[in-house]
């Protein structure tokens, strides 16, 4: 399944970047998240670990990601190294001046065949409103 | 001529001879990984359940999680907890859980031993403790699991406390896991320990209870031993801090009662109704 939602922020992008290229602050406004630690010694940019938590349903979901793309004041991505099969993309772009686009990805995929296919048709909807909410969240913070 | 007691004996021996060993090389984390969206199904849909505390299990290393058990045969409670503790720390961390030796022989069962499932015996316990893994153990077993469904918020061991020493011998801390919900999802009349004295199966099987109960789709369920449909009840478990043991057992034991019952106690409170919670 591939969520994304969009938001303008009144910040420009290195307002934004910030926030968005500074993993110890995701906690502050990433929607639902339980559990957000840093996994090696790796500083925040391609190759940095973390495990992360959203809570999605009864329990916690996620594992262990590590970033690979860190392109300065444009995208910051990651893939899913254990857990459920997961992308996730934070996209900077201009807006009108003053002003950023951010689009937020997630994709994920839960193992399972048919049972994994029903959950993750079942849980799009709370992912939907988590990663919206995290925008918002965002916005709040950059816009602060 | 055989006797009764080379009946019972044969009877003995036909049973123990099915519980496995220990081997711990069963568990499959793969087979887990494939079943979590199954059980996430059940456990957000069916149990609507919620887990809390997770971050209070030390990050790594042997660690004895020791639980109020609940809900017959069909305990929600152990595989909701599984399923949080294998999507929180990832199917890779061995996690094993202490079942019944008549859970654990029985081949429609065969795949919870995939799952980390082994034989609840001292032996089991230690080699678990000994290779590194998260253990769940619920020492009341099949004396709390069978509690009247009024005596749900009650955490009750029977007085049975060697996993101080389990924890002490493997020089591990207990961390206490409280439940509520698992004993709403049927209505459980009476332990039947009279039954199983009754019917000598306290000896036979190590059952010390014989459960009356009124349950899904069987009505009057005598023993439980076919399992039941549970109710929809909501679960709720809460992690408790981590308790060392650096005390006497009796003195341990007291620490992680009080701390799942205040656990239990929490719970139980924010619930307004049985089984909707």
């Amino acid at each position: 399944m591939r969520v994304e939602r969009r938001c303008v922020i009144n910040a420009d992008r290195d307002a934004v970047w910030k926030i968005v290229g500074d993993p110890d602050q995701y906690p502050s406004f990433m929607t639902n998240l339980e559990r957000w630690e840093t996994a090696n010694d790796q500083p925040p940019g391609v190759g940095a670990r973390y495990t992360v938590h959203w809570k999605i349903g009864s329990v916690p979901v996620g594992g262990l990601i590590e970033v690979v793309e860190f392109d300065e004041n444009r995208d910051v991505a990651w893939v899913g190294i254990t857990g459920v099969t997961l992308r996730g993309r934070i996209r900077l772009r201009d807006g009108g001046e003053g002003q950023t686009k951010v689009t937020f990805r997630l994709s994920y995929q839960a193992p399972g065949g048919i049972f994994g296919y029903i959950a993750d048709r079942i849980a799009v909807r709370q992912v939907g409103r988590t990663v919206a909410d995290t925008l918002k969240s965002l916005k709040r913070l950059a816009e602060s | 001529m055989a006797t009764v007691g080379d009946v019972l004996e044969w009877t003995r021996k036909q049973v123990v001879s099915r519980v496995p060993k220990a081997d711990l090389d069963q568990r499959d984390p793969d087979y887990i990984r494939d079943q979590l969206p199954a059980t996430w199904l059940l456990a957000s849909l069916y149990f609507r359940a919620d887990v809390a505390g997770l971050d209070r299990i030390p990050a790594e290393g042997p660690v004895l999680l020791v639980g109020n058990h609940s809900g017959g045969n069909v305990p929600p409670d152990t595989f909701v907890f599984t399923l949080a503790f294998c999507s929180y720390f990832g199917v890779e961390r061995p996690f094993y859980q202490l079942a019944h030796n008549l859970v654990v022989s029985a081949p429609p069962l065969g795949w919870l031993r995939k799952f980390g499932t082994v034989a609840a015996n001292h032996e089991n316990a230690q080699l678990a403790l000994a290779s590194g893994a998260a253990l769940l153990v619920y020492p009341g077993g099949d004396y709390e699991v069978f509690r009247p469904s009024w005596e749900r918020h009650k955490v009750d061991f029977g007085g049975r406390m060697g996993y101080v020493r389990l924890a002490r011998d493997a020089g591990v801390q207990i961390v206490p896991v409280a439940s509520v919900g698992g004993q709403e999802s049927a209505l459980f009349l009476n332990r039947g320990q009279w039954l199983a004295k009754l019917l000598m199966a306290d000896k036979l099987l190590r059952l010390k209870s014989i459960p009356i109960s009124l349950a899904l789709p069987w009505g009057l369920n005598i023993s439980d031993l076919a399992g039941h449909i549970p109710l929809p009840s909501k679960i709720a478990i809460e992690v408790q801090e981590p308790i060392d043991v650096d005390r006497d057992d009796q003195a341990v034991h007291d620490k992680v009662m009080a701390s799942l019952q205040d656990g239990v106690d929490r719970l139980a409170a924010k619930r307004r109704f049985p089984v909707i919670g």
